[in-house]
């Protein structure tokens, strides 16, 4: 098991060392202008993140039922743990594949250099690896360490293109961030502070599973005080409103494949730090401190999600909205409370992380076929593009709560929580809000997906394999077959997860649902 | 004696916090930090020495490395001189606004009254720190965030945000002086990738031949 634990968040570190490597060994042989024509960082980091979804998928069998603990406690997974990193290492998985392609194709224009190419890759393994590694410790201090590391290494590759926007954008993602998880670290300065009076040892004070057990003896003013700061701190990293603002700028100028991680990883990376405050919280607080506030911020994220989507022209912008949306709507989950709201909030958090991301691998082959981030310029996707319109169709009637799709049950799981709560009129305005937001995101998308496409508008296959050599086309199609097979696995994904919810999953949500609720 | 020598290094690193909010030279923005991490290493080696911690004089240690001698080097004789920082920095607000502003956050951090623990009140005992070093750790962050406003300058706002990390750490010393060393150790490394970030970003909007101000930033729209 220990193996399985270690390796997970090692294989894309491994990827991480080996490019850093080569990039250095290419930096001394002064051979940094295309040694090879392509960049050995792909291949790596699609095999990096292979082996840490089969790794997490493998630890999670065991971890459903047995809780799994090493070093004193410093590793420590459960069903929760399991349940986030089969989710993140899926999202990994599949942007280490699309970035191959969508990279390479970046590279092939001219765009990327193979210097920047390879120090993408490079990051991308820091930001994968210190993920997945803050998702299997049960010490909280070094979740909110490593939480900070891929806040770091993920700027790279937000200001990866160093245009001004992009460095403007990660400029600013890194300021609020930070600032915001320095509040988060002083919200756990007051939760170990006020559990000296019931743990003894202070090394115990900083784990989860020992917090969790002594809940309902920590010090209340300590707590009320850390659980607040946590929330706003760790909610920075979630996007939750009014914290949100560096998510539509990072998003908007991140390439694609960045753009599908912030949204599908480090979001529920911040959100599953909020869920294991809140199971401390709530037996030290009561029901009501945590349910308010909770409430609060998911309302407001929602609201403020909904509203501007409604006047948005640009189609990563809209995503970037919809997932501070989509955020909201868990944390409203998460406040409803109950095994109903937890498990809503649960199969809400997978659904999205595997639609956002393929909607935001999606807009990669936009970009790179209309050249544009604006919905009014972009047209008739589903003719130009019918692999990726497709796909982006599904994605988005997914993220509208459309059914088939498994997210119109986990919404109307997580509104049949607001109804059983004691403030059924809460879920109500949720109900008002969602339709909103299906009306407003639906507009915008079907304006770009339907339709024809505007005159000079070539598919990228088109437009770059014309009087190529043949080898040149080769390359060509790989990069291709990369950017769609992580596509139509979203895809199929989303459609499965809508009409039949595999045992496995089902019995590891209901485990991790019994983590909260305890 | 430990108990004012304690809370006299807490409100000496204020004060500097105030130094650094009124003034407008990038020179003394370092200097005052390079002095606030001096008095930081001298906090932490007195509650190691007194509480017999090896962490927290690998800490002192680090902190006098890192933050007293290395950051401000590397901004003196690199940082200005690279990036053409002029002598003095924009700000949003005048001196002795600030300084006001300043005067009502290190009242709010005051009244900020820390929840009482019998345990805790054991430990605050044996290692003699007062009550209010934590609250003036707090006052410390408070006035970080508030220059981190103020200034126009990524740079300058970076020395701000610097002096927040400064009060979390005095905080986290006091407050909980037993916390886990690897946190701390992690807490170093990020604050030292926080501002390779910070001035690799700085470097580039030199690059792009942007002024690395804050106010030109308005690239970004909703």
């Amino acid at each position: 098991m220990i193996v399985l634990v270690v390796l997970a968040p090692i294989f894309p570190l491994a990827a991480t060392l080996v490019t850093t490597v080569l990039l250095f060994k290419a930096a001394c042989a002064n051979d940094l202008e295309d040694p090879r024509g392509s960049s050995p960082g792909a291949a790596f980091s699609i095999v990096g993140g292979l082996g840490s979804l089969v790794c997490s998928i493998l630890i999670a069998i065991p971890v459903i039922h047995n809780p799994y603990t090493a070093i004193s406690g410093l590793i420590y997974l459960d069903p929760l743990s399991a349940f986030f990193l089969i989710t993140i290492s899926l999202v990994v998985f599949l942007s280490a594949l699309y970035s191959a392609g969508y990279i390479g194709t970046e590279y092939g224009h001219n765009r990327y250099s193979y210097k920047k190419v390879q120090i993408y890759f490079i990051f991308f393994g820091l930001f994968s690896s210190t993920m997945l590694a803050a998702l299997e410790t049960g010490n909280i201090g070094l979740l909110w360490v490593l939480i900070e590391a891929a806040t770091l290494s993920s700027a790279v590759l937000v200001g990866i293109e160093a245009k001004p926007e992009s460095l403007e954008a990660a400029w600013k993602y890194v300021i609020i961030t930070s600032l915001g998880m320095v509040i988060a670290l002083i919200g756990i300065l007051f939760l170990v502070y006020s559990a000296s009076n019931v743990i003894s040892h202070s090394d115990q004070r900083l784990l989860w599973q020992v917090l969790v057990v002594h809940s309902g003896g920590l010090l209340r003013s300590g707590l009320s005080l850390g659980f607040l700061l946590a929330i706003i701190g760790f909610g920075t990293k979630v996007g939750l409103a009014p914290m949100h603002t560096w998510l539509p700028d990072a998003h908007a100028e991140a390439p694609s494949p960045s753009s599908a991680m912030l949204s599908g990883a480090i979001l529920n990376l911040g959100l599953y730090a909020v869920i294991r405050f809140v199971a401390i919280a709530e037996p030290g607080l009561g029901r009501g401190y945590v349910q308010n506030t909770l409430l609060l911020f998911g309302f407001l994220s929602v609201t403020i999600g909904v509203l501007f989507m409604i006047g948005q022209n640009n189609f990563k912008r809209l995503f970037a909205y919809s997932s501070i949306e989509q955020m909201g709507i868990v944390t409203v989950a998460l406040g409803f409370g109950g095994a109903l709201g937890f498990y809503g909030a649960l199969f809400q958090i997978l659904l999205h992380a595997i639609a956002k991301s393929t909607a935001f691998l999606g807009t990669g082959d936009l970009v790179l076929t209309y050249s544009t981030h604006s919905i009014n310029k972009v047209k008739g996707v589903l003719n130009a593009l019918p692999v990726t319109g497709g796909i982006l169709l599904v994605a988005s009637l997914a993220l509208m709560g459309s059914p088939p799709f498994g997210l119109f049950f986990s919404e109307l799981t997580i509104l049949r929580a607001g109804f059983a709560s004691a403030d059924p009129w809460l879920a109500v305005f949720l109900l008002a809000l969602l339709v909103t937001g299906f009306i407003a995101f639906g507009r915008k998308v079907f304006s770009m997906i339907l339709g024809n496409p505007p005159r000079g508008i070539v598919p990228l296959e088109g437009k770059m394999a014309g009087g190529m050599a043949l080898g040149t086309a080769k390359q060509i199609a790989g990069k291709q077959i990369a950017m769609i097979i992580p596509l139509v696995i979203g895809g199929c994904l989303l459609l499965i997860l809508g009409l039949w919810m595999p045992q496995f999953l089902n019995s590891l949500l209901l485990h991790a649902v019994k983590v909260i609720e305890l | 004696m430990m108990v004012i020598w304690i809370t006299l290094s807490a409100i000496t690193m204020l004060l500097l916090s105030f130094a650094s909010l009124g003034s407008k030279l990038f020179n003394r923005y370092i200097s005052y930090y390079s002095i606030q991490s001096l008095i930081l290493t001298f906090t932490c080696s007195l509650l190691a020495y007194r509480l017999h911690l090896t962490d927290l004089w690998i800490l002192a240690s680090l902190t006098l490395v890192i933050k007293t001698i290395a950051i401000p080097f590397f901004s003196h004789h690199w940082l200005l001189k690279h990036l053409e920082i002029k002598r003095d920095t924009a700000t949003n607000l005048g001196p002795s606004t600030s300084l006001i502003l300043g005067a009502v956050l290190v009242a709010l951090g005051l009244l900020l009254n820390l929840p009482e623990s019998p345990d805790l009140s054991g430990i605050i005992q044996s290692s003699h720190i007062s009550q209010s070093v934590p609250q003036l750790a707090i006052a410390i962050i408070f006035i970080g965030g508030l220059c981190m406003v103020i200034r126009k300058h990524i740079v300058a706002q970076l020395f701000g945000w610097l002096m927040v990390e400064n009060g979390v750490f005095l905080l986290a010393i006091t407050l909980v002086p037993t916390f886990a060393f690897i946190v701390e150790a992690g807490i170093f490394l990020d604050l030292v990738g926080a501002v390779l970030i910070t001035v690799a970003l700085a470097w580039g909007f030199s690059i792009q031949k942007i002024i690395p101000s804050a106010s030109e930033l308005k690239g970004l729209k909703h």
